[in-house]
């Protein structure tokens, strides 16, 4: 590896050096040999319970999900609880859900690389598998809620012989495009580092599992050559996957936005959808990082406290920012003073389903604001394991409130509409919550879920020194 | 269509029936019968893909209004307003535009049965028209005392043939009831023009020229006498002179889709119309410098403010703008005759026309010159009772569902047990078809020929005419053509081949009665007639009454009940399902009610401070108890009714009559009395009703958001 | 041929003359082949009437009083729905100038019907079968709706479309009045008036100058087609 030593450049703060740097996974190193050994454990180690899980939400899969929405084909829309005036429902609030939690991906990933921040090293590859899979459960809605999803490809520019183009004005095409070049660019960008993991397993298993990854390495060899462009190209790609990412929400925002739709025609929706994307996404991350850590072999060595500390100071202050971007949308449609728009946020305050609102509130800024200033708290992984999800609940609450129950009281009083979610939706939600699970339980015995190479590297960079009788903690600039 | 009417069309228009498979065959150069006839032998106007229209009459009411039906391929599609018409001039209520939905609904009777009145020990089974007509012919030989018929308001050609018939046969003449008709107060209205211009006509109101116009009850915008004749004139009383709009002034105890569209509306005590009219009266011909006649000064402005809970002030300004109106006019009609002091109300009001002098005079009061023959309800309770002592071997019933329509306090259904042989020709499985012995379908309505003279819309002299648009599509068989077999098949045969010869022997007089058109013979005549969809004069022309015999009182004034704590005054009155033969329409289901928006059930009106009162909400099922019976209906928290008032719509809670009708909403007739006012129609105020609470709760189908509406959640 | 004028179909409503009685419902659901839905999707909005009457109610007991606004696709010129359709299905007519729904390439996203100020559209969420005999008197003019697909009122284009072809095949301009609506041939209060706005002397030109006149939603720039005039005193919109 191309290491040059730099001089000291970081002292960490005196209250961090007071404790043991070997903490940190990146003061704490192991052989390269046993670590491999490991993450191959993890991966090819399956317990009962794995396959019970398996198979239980493959059944999920297969009947809540294809199940319930082939019923819904074959017998109409009529099955899930719209109605006039809301025409979209769960599997628009649901796929808003999906698209946000596919930031996370991409932000831990390609925003912590370009800016260098090194706690993320261990669980990169784990959100980003988050980033495609809830693309792939995400991207299944825009089909589901179509009226008729046999002409679905409809709205594909396609050539044909009626030369029809589907209408480039409507935000429904941006978002087509948007989120299929999301789902391919994030799908390249967590395949690249995979490679030299998947060489390393190839060298390690025999059988299928050997067929597999030698198909997958693409001849990894590890020449300098092949790290120089593999480097070369993550960064060209996290780079170029930030403006992708940040279009994508905001163009799901643009669906709400460019409408006459009182409360949706706002121009803060963009941020506004992209922030509260990072927050459940980032929360998503916490989340499944206690889960593969408190379930999977090995993992609480990569997978440790400083990791959801860290996480848990970005988690505040995106909350933070969440709640500015909500008081700035909030604040301005109030003052603006349009009656339907106003009466849309008293609706939502007092409304019978006020308690969704106030669910986001407390979900999105008052519990981490109490919760996430506290190091201990950030530190104790079961607490942030249900902090992160009631995020996610309360980004849930939030799409919630701005699709259907903006819908339902719009200028038209003697129209408006309450909306009730019917099993089917339900089951088609669960649905896919499950094929998220399901597919990232299959992967997480397919493909190393930690980058090892990556690991390696940064403990390569990091050493202690010994300053007189002190170990002070060093990092060298790779590169 | 008129000005579209080329010598094609009017080929078209004579054509009688044309269907998918059938053309007409028959003697002479027009054809009487509907014959089905193999597709590939197409009538020669009978184009793919090119409409057809044929003029005819609406039979969804007694009003009578002029339809084209538009037919493509031997299929009736839509049906258009006649703009010819008198009655309607192109126009058309929900009613009759969804008429199709009668023709083709799946649960008609499609052939003659025995019925066996629903006993399991006596199946129904189908039978041939031969059988029937032999059925028929036997009953028609009971003795004749003992024969009796009971018609509905529609169709008017039947009527005259069985009055006929009945004639020839020494039998009793026919009963001619329908609930439309009850709840209009047309027998009292009928009455009270009796005394008062010693002509029994329903009278014609020119509300469109009017310029103060006080409606009493009659809700002539959805239900009385003629809604879209009356519908149009206040279209035009509003707009239709650029100088003045017009002003309209109801007193109903609950606001009906007229007060609705009222300027004032004045929530009347029930049963206090007649002490309001008498007063205003009074005021009125002091107001205008007449003596005051005798029988107005029966009620004081004070006694009036009193007993009716309006306000002597707004009594007051009330008469001075009726007095000093250039046009003034007042109506009457629906609760403000249903009552005790019913006749009163109507000779008062009627005689109020006369104190402002409009009598015959544009925008004022007019005769209707056919003779009406609706029955009042004392002669249908004469019936009953004969009914029940035995006195009647045959009942003979069309186009009325006496199980459904009557009171069920009269006992109806108890008589019917009574009577041995009852024969239904009605084309649906009605209650009271099913409870019938045989039933015999007569076509329905757009498959039939037939006249209708008694249009009470017409600004003048018109008959309107019927014919078949297409081929009957069962094997029923018009009743007219049924009893006159039947006549013939015992030796007493009336002097008519058929239905067609019959009316075209009716219309004979018409020939050369100044009509806009004339023929030579009846054949001509009889191709105009059914290609401009009946007969009428070019010029309107009614005649006036003459100035009324005003009595020394028009009758005795029974105050209206105080009812007391926990009960109330119970009003029932008809939307666009009519007398309820409109709920087998699935799309008369689905629109919504004009007022309250619900669709597809019943509810009970019920003011918010009184349900509150009640600890009533929207939605909570009460049972409305009367001392003749009780139902069950859904609150409707009415902002616009009297907090001693509650209604209740007619027309639902059907047991019979197919699959969009049974077993939805509650019959008021079940708890309404039978008990009449002086004219014999039934009179409602007087019975009050008590609400309890059942504990369950069943949401109404109503269009409006109750949040947008009335921020409820 | 002789060019014919392009018309632009509008139509006005006259509130003072509107009762709220609901035939232009059953007009309008007859011609147009509108399936009924049932008492329990009723209650539940799903209702697919193309034009409602809208009653709220005005006043405290007892001056109390309904208003009654028919509310239909008001056909606006720049319509909200038009540009968020992907597939083209909501598109605005060169001929008519009005504002047109394609069925059969409408795929359901529903966001027209979103976007929709006036709620006007609705959608086909099941297949509303018919009963036999009942399809017999289906419009063969009007398309059958499947499940899954939006719908509205279209001015009766059909009865544009037929209007039209008659006038050029008689070599004749259309008269005005000549082109009704269901829901105008049948408003027995003759509160709908139908006609072609670019004609300053029709009928319908000359109601939509009248002083009584407003535009729903004016505020948001949709240019409806359809032109409201106000009832009088308390009486109407």
């Amino acid at each position: 590896m191309a290491v040059e030593s730099k001089p000291l450049e970081t002292v960490l703060p005196a209250a961090h050096v007071e404790e043991d740097p070997r903490e940190h996974l990146m003061f704490d190193p192991r052989p390269r040999e046993e670590m491999n050994r490991m993450i191959m454990e993890a991966m090819t180690t399956t317990s009962r319970r794995y396959w019970a899980w398996v198979i239980g939400l493959a059944l999920v899969v297969l009947i809540c999900l294809f199940g319930a929405w082939g019923n819904m084909i074959l017998t109409g829309m009529g099955l899930a609880g719209i109605r006039r005036p809301v025409f979209w429902g769960l599997f628009i609030v649901t796929f808003v859900f999906w698209i946000g939690i596919s930031h996370a991906g991409t932000f831990v990933s390609a925003i912590l690389r370009v800016f260098k921040a090194e706690f993320r090293r261990p669980f990169t590859r784990a959100s980003e598998l988050m980033t495609t899979f809830g693309l792939a459960a995400g991207a299944l809605f825009p089909l589901i809620h179509l009226g008729r999803v046999w002409v679905f490809y409809w709205m594909i520019p396609y050539p044909n012989a009626r030369w029809l183009w589907p209408n480039f004005r409507s935000p429904l095409v941006w978002d087509f495009l948007a989120i299929t070049t999301y789902l391919l660019s994030s799908t390249i960008y967590l395949y690249l580092p995979l490679v030299p993991d998947l060489a390393m397993a190839r060298d390690r298993t025999t059988g299928w599992r050997h067929t597999l990854y030698r198909l997958l390495a693409l001849g990894w060899r590890g020449t300098e050559a092949e790290w120089h462009r593999l480097r070369r190209a993550i960064t060209i790609f996290a780079f170029a996957i930030i403006p992708v990412m940040f279009s994508v929400h905001t163009i799901v925002s643009w669906d709400f936005a460019v409408g006459v739709v009182a409360g949706w025609h706002s121009t803060i929706f963009g941020p506004y959808f992209i922030i509260g994307a990072i927050l459940s996404g980032v929360a998503a991350v916490v989340s499944i990082l206690f889960v593969l850590r408190s379930t999977m072999q090995h993992m609480d060595y990569f997978i440790r406290k400083e990791h959801f500390d860290a996480l848990g100071k970005l988690l505040l202050v995106f909350s933070m920012a969440w709640a500015y971007f909500f008081f700035n949308d909030y604040l301005l449609t109030w003052y603006g003073g349009e009656e339907a728009a106003r009466r849309i946020l008293t609706l939502h305050a007092t409304g019978p389903a006020a308690w969704v609102w106030y669910l986001m509130l407390i979900c999105n800024v008052l519990i981490p604001w109490l919760t996430l200033w506290n190091r201990t708290i950030r530190r104790t992984p079961w607490a942030m394991f249900i902090i992160t999800l009631l995020i996610n609940v309360g980004m849930y609450a939030e799409r919630y409130t701005i699709i259907p129950l903006t819908l339902g009281h719009q200028r038209m009083p003697f129209d408006w509409g309450v909306y009730t979610p019917r099993p089917t939706e339900i089951s088609i939600v669960i649905g896919t919550f499950a094929l998220f699970l399901l597919l990232y339980l299959l992967a997480s015995r397919l493909i190393p879920l930690v980058p090892v190479w990556e690991v390696q590297e940064g403990q390569m960079a990091h050493t202690l020194r010994r300053v007189g009788k002190a170990e002070v903690p060093s990092v060298t600039e790779l590169e | 269509m008129s000005e579209k009417i080329t010598r094609r069309d009017f080929l078209k228009l004579t054509a009688m029936g044309a269907a998918a498979t059938a053309v007409m065959t028959g003697c002479g150069p027009m054809s009487r019968y509907v014959v089905r006839r193999p597709y590939t032998q197409m009538p020669e106007y009978n184009q793919t893909g090119e409409s057809t229209y044929y003029a005819s009459t609406c039979r969804e009411c007694p009003a009578g209004c002029g339809i084209l039906v538009r037919t493509r391929e031997g299929r009736a599609l839509t049906i258009e307003g006649n703009p010819n018409h008198p009655v309607n001039r192109g126009r058309l209520c929900a009613r009759g535009l969804t008429a199709q939905q009668g023709l083709y609904n799946p649960d008609r009777v499609r052939g003659p049965r025995f019925q066996g009145r629903g006993k399991p020990t006596s199946p129904p089974r189908d039978l041939t028209w031969e059988e029937a007509v032999q059925v028929v012919g036997s009953a028609l030989q009971k003795p004749p005392e003992r024969i009796a018929f009971l018609l509905g308001l529609v169709p008017d050609h039947l009527f005259d043939l069985v009055s006929e018939l009945t004639q020839a046969l020494g039998a009793p003449p026919p009963l001619r009831y329908g609930a439309l008709a009850a709840l209009d107060g047309r027998t009292t209205l009928l009455e009270a023009t009796r005394r008062l211009f010693d002509t029994p006509a329903l009278p014609y109101f020119d509300l469109a020229q009017a310029e103060v116009t006080l409606a009493f009850g009659a809700d002539f915008l959805q239900a009385w006498l003629s809604p879209v004749t009356y519908t149009r004139a206040y279209g035009n009383m509003r707009q239709g002179n650029p100088r003045r709009r017009g002003e309209l002034i109801v007193f109903e105890p609950r606001q009906s889709l007229t007060a609705g569209n009222a300027d004032r509306w004045v929530p009347i005590a029930p049963g206090s119309e007649a002490h309001v009219a008498l007063a205003l009266g009074g005021r009125v011909a002091e107001l205008r410098g007449l003596p005051v006649p005798e029988a107005f000064r029966a009620v004081s402005l004070e006694e009036a403010a009193r007993v009716s809970g309006i306000p002597a002030a707004q009594l007051e300004d009330l008469a001075v703008t009726f007095a000093t109106a250039e046009r003034p006019l007042a109506l009457v009609g629906g609760s403000a005759l249903t009552q005790p002091n019913g006749l009163v109300t109507a000779q008062a009001v009627l005689a109020l026309n006369a104190l402002v002098n409009n009598l015959g005079q544009p925008g004022g009061v007019f005769l209707t010159p056919a003779e009406a023959t609706p029955a009042p309800l004392t002669a249908v309770s004469d019936l009953v009772r004969r009914m029940q002592a035995g006195e009647i071997e045959v009942l003979f019933i069309h186009g009325v569902n006496p199980l459904f329509e009557l009171p069920a306090a009269l006992g109806f259904a108890a008589a019917l047990e009574n009577v041995p042989l009852v024969i239904s020709f009605a084309p649906f499985p009605d209650e009271t078809a099913l409870q019938s012995d045989y039933i015999f379908p007569d076509h329905s309505a757009l498959e039939s020929f037939g006249y209708q003279r008694s249009l009470a819309g017409a600004d003048r002299p018109a008959w309107s005419a019927s014919q078949p648009v297409v081929v009957p599509l069962y094997n029923t068989r018009a009743t007219v053509d049924v009893l006159l077999a039947a006549a013939q098949a015992i030796g007493r045969a009336l002097p008519y081949r058929d239905e067609v010869d019959f009316i075209q022997q009716k219309i004979l007089p018409l020939l050369n009665a100044g009509g806009f058109y004339t023929a030579p013979e009846i054949l001509t005549f009889w191709s105009r007639w059914l290609q401009y969809g009946g007969w009428w004069t070019p010029a309107a022309g009614l005649p006036a009454p003459r100035s009324p015999r005003l009595p020394a009182s028009f009758g005795t004034l029974t105050p209206p009940p105080a009812p007391a704590e926990g009960q109330f005054y119970l009003l029932t009155y008809t939307n666009h399902l009519g007398d309820g033969s409109g709920a087998n329409r699935p799309w008369l289901q689905e629109l919504p009610d004009a007022m309250t928006t619900v669709t597809w059930n019943t509810w009970v009106e019920i003011h918010p401070t009184t349900a509150e009162h009640l600890g009533l909400k929207d939605d909570d099922v009460v049972r409305i108890t009367t001392p003749y019976g009780a139902v069950e209906a859904s609150v409707y928290r009415y902002p616009a009714i009297r907090p001693d008032t509650i209604a209740i719509p007619f027309g639902q809670g059907h047991t019979a009559l197919g699959r969009w009708a049974e077993g939805r909403g509650c019959n008021p007739a079940q708890i309404l009395p039978a008990a009449t006012n002086p004219a014999g129609d039934p009179a409602f105020i007087g019975t009050t009703a008590t609400l309890m609470p059942t504990g369950r709760r069943r949401p109404l189908a109503r269009v409006e958001s109750k949040d947008g509406v009335y921020g409820e959640h | 041929m002789a060019e014919e004028r392009p018309a632009k179909w509008g139509l006005v409503v006259d509130l003072d003359r509107c009762t709220g009685c609901n035939a232009c419902i059953a007009a309008c659901s007859m011609e147009n082949n509108v399936p009924f839905v049932g008492e329990d999707e009723v209650a539940y909005g799903r209702a697919l009437y193309w034009i409602r009457t809208q009653r709220y109610w005005e006043g405290e007991y007892p001056a109390v009083t309904p208003t009654f606004q028919p509310v239909m696709c008001q056909q606006c010129g720049n319509a909200p729905c038009e540009p968020v359709c992907p597939v083209y299905a909501s598109v605005h007519s060169e001929e008519e100038q009005i504002n047109l729904a394609v069925y059969n390439r409408c795929v359901g996203t529903r966001y027209c019907a979103n976007n929709c100020p006036y709620f006007a559209r609705v959608f086909n969420w099941f297949d509303y079968e018919l009963p036999e005999p009942m399809r017999s008197y289906l419009n063969p003019d009007v398309t059958v709706r499947r499940r899954g697909v939006m719908e509205k009122c279209t001015f009766c284009v059909q009865r544009i479309v037929r209007g039209r072809q008659k006038a050029r095949a008689e070599g004749r301009e259309l008269r005005d009045g000549e082109i009704q609506p269901a829901c105008v041939q049948a408003c027995p209060a003759e509160a709908l008036v139908f006609g072609d706005l670019s004609d300053p002397e029709s009928r319908v030109s000359q109601l939509a100058r009248s002083q009584r006149r407003y535009h729903l939603l004016e505020e948001l720039g949709t240019l409806p087609r359809v032109t409201y005039l106000k009832g009088v005193g308390n009486h109407g919109g």
